[in-house]
């Protein structure tokens, strides 16, 4: 992992009281590897300083190839002694990840913070450590209906459908910037000057109407908090598993014994009987993979998915 | 993993299953294989009439016996010239050619090359295994050098070729190597050399447990399916400047693609030309 430290002063110091709220603001955005946390994070960096403000970032963003947890800290004020951002304490939250944003709540100043999220769901592979067929996964359950209630101001959007709407999914963190600018007091021209240096040559009018769209719902959502607009869009439904049963099916007369199927059984649950034939040792642990089903040379074994639902009915 | 549901493909379903259990050692890789390719067969859709199997001698000429559908056990390194025959005479017919590395290499080295500089449309399938296991192990041109073989009992001093570079210089179409361990990525690479209109040759790396594996103790068949996955590198870092630390470099995945006209349609409009009173190429 690494972790960044970025100050920077414009012009002369600024001596405390030249910017209006002497209060050093926090600014907390996460999410998972790809989704452009880190850019949203130095757009408003660079808007603070064209602010004349001081601005401490600070990122981690080491296992981000991977999907892994990528968060960026961005302080700015008059004066800001560290980079990073105590608990409870920061203003605005902005998750790009449902979980993220969820897992990350208690840093969120409780009486006035703005909790920012994209409802898009990135299900890490250790949700799903259950491999049985139809297991529950370890994702985090909070509806968005639920978080708005418990954050003084929260704003839930399904910002990675609304980009794809748009013509390029990529622009979701755009989205979500412009969400960002409805909630702080800079001039709309400086964010979108800013923006523009930041964005990949070619793709500066798509970021301009992700930002303007990001801006335009927020402000819809506060006027009318029952409209579309206002409503917390509902969580993706966990995929539907079908009620399955898994049944091998064993060939002993084709079977050779050349153990492949033993070895390289994730769950272990085969293994060799005394007449050196191979045998479903512990069927509860068989999960369906199927690994045995392709690696078998003999064609020995056949893994059946057996439709319960349609047998039963 | 929408891949894991096979979508009703029952393997017995295109094997002659009078003829089961097959021949082949215990954990001899070619019957992976030749799942993978029925696997293949079946997602395409392909009718087992529209199917047509040309395979040489060896173990991996024994592999086309077994599928239910037009199969033809031709002489030792030829199973690409009579393909090309069938393919000329019979365009309609999907035509796989399934040869091994010593057949296609060395006795019929001669014939691969003239089949990539064709690209007529055949998909041929290399099952590399890296020895003659049917004759009892004897060095192929594949077999890596130090290996120990029947006729190598000090080790192999001469360099394997790389079928694949081989392929691509001499026109092939399309160019793909896999290993028998990835079973779904070789079904596709198989799929994508059915549907390729052209010439694609297609090396399987396999395994010869039995002779290859117990002289050079590589270990038993679960051990050797394994170490595939080690000596395996994807096609992405094929360009990579740094070099990975696999001693075996191995390039799997579509690796070369050559687009030149398919010889079959030259052939039949310059045939149509000469039958109407003009020349070739007229």
């Amino acid at each position: 992992m690494t972790t960044d430290t970025a100050s920077a002063e414009v012009g002369e110091r600024q001596q405390p009281g030249a910017v209006a709220d002497p209060r050093t603001r926090n600014v907390l955005i996460v999410g998972v590897g790809g989704q452009g946390v880190i850019m949203i994070s130095k757009v408003l960096a660079l808007l603070c300083q064209t602010q004349g403000m001081q601005v401490k970032q600070s990122e981690v963003h080491g296992m981000a190839k991977r999907g892994g947890v990528v968060f960026s800290h961005v302080r700015y004020g008059a004066q800001v002694w560290s980079p990073t951002i105590p608990m409870g304490e920061a203003d605005v939250l902005i998750a790009m990840e449902w979980a993220e944003g969820v897992r990350w709540l208690p840093f969120l100043r409780p009486e006035s913070g703005v909790f920012i999220a994209d409802t898009q769901q990135v299900i890490p592979p250790f949700a799903c450590r259950n491999r049985q067929f139809g297991a529950d996964m370890a994702y985090a359950t909070e509806t968005p209906a639920e978080i708005i209630g418990r954050v003084s101001d929260g704003f839930a959007l399904d910002a990675g459908r609304m980009a794809e709407e748009l013509g390029n999914a990529r622009a979701g963190n755009t989205i979500l910037l412009g969400t960002l600018s409805a909630t702080l007091d800079f001039p709309l021209d400086d964010w979108l000057s800013v923006l523009n240096q930041f964005v990949p040559k070619g793709t500066e009018e798509i970021n301009r109407q992700a930002f303007l769209l990001g801006r335009d719902w927020v402000e819809k959502a506060r006027q009318d908090p029952a409209g579309p607009a206002g409503l917390a869009p509902e969580l993706a439904p966990p995929p539907i598993q079908p009620d399955i049963d898994v049944r091998l099916e064993i060939t002993a007369e084709w079977c050779k014994s050349c153990d492949i199927c033993v070895k390289l059984c994730p769950e272990r649950c085969l293994e060799l009987d005394e007449q050196q034939i191979v045998r479903l040792k512990d069927p509860d642990a068989c999960t369906g993979c199927r690994i045995c089903e392709w690696l078998c040379p003999d064609f020995a074994i056949a893994v059946h998915h057996d439709n319960l639902a349609e047998a039963n009915a | 993993m929408t891949e894991t549901n096979p979508a009703g493909f029952e393997i017995r379903d295109y094997l002659r299953l009078d003829l089961m259990p097959h021949f082949m050692c215990p954990g001899c890789g070619h019957g992976i294989a030749l799942r993978a390719l029925l696997w293949a067969v079946h997602e395409l859709g392909i009718e087992k009439d529209e199917l047509a199997i040309v395979s040489g001698i060896g173990c991996s000429g024994r592999v086309g016996g077994y599928i239910d559908a037009n199969t033809y056990h031709v002489t030792h390194g030829r199973p690409l010239a009579f393909a090309t025959g069938l393919k000329l005479a019979r365009p309609d017919l999907k035509v796989i050619v399934i040869t091994g590395d010593g057949d296609c290499l060395a006795i019929g080295g001669n014939h691969l090359i003239h089949a990539c500089r064709r690209n007529l449309d055949l998909t041929c399938l290399m099952l590399n295994n890296e020895v003659y296991g049917m004759t009892g192990g004897q060095v192929s041109p594949t077999t890596a050098e130090t290996r120990l073989t029947t006729t190598t009992p000090a080790g192999n001093t001469e360099p394997a070729f790389d079928a694949c570079q081989l392929a691509e210089a001499a026109g092939a179409g399309l160019v793909g190597r896999e290993v028998t361990m990835q079973t779904p990525a070789l079904r596709n690479l198989i799929k994508q050399g059915l549907e390729y209109p052209g010439f694609s040759f297609l090396e399987v790396i396999s395994d010869c447990t039995e002779i290859y594996g117990r002289k050079n103790d590589l270990g038993e068949s679960a051990e050797m399916v394994l170490s595939q996955k080690s000596d395996m590198r994807p096609e992405a870092y094929g360009n990579v400047a740094d070099q990975p630390f696999r001693p075996n470099r191995l390039l799997t995945g579509v690796l070369a693609r050559n687009e030149r006209p398919e010889y079959g349609e030259t052939y039949r409009r310059h045939a149509d030309g000469v039958a109407n009173g003009g020349k070739a190429g007229a």
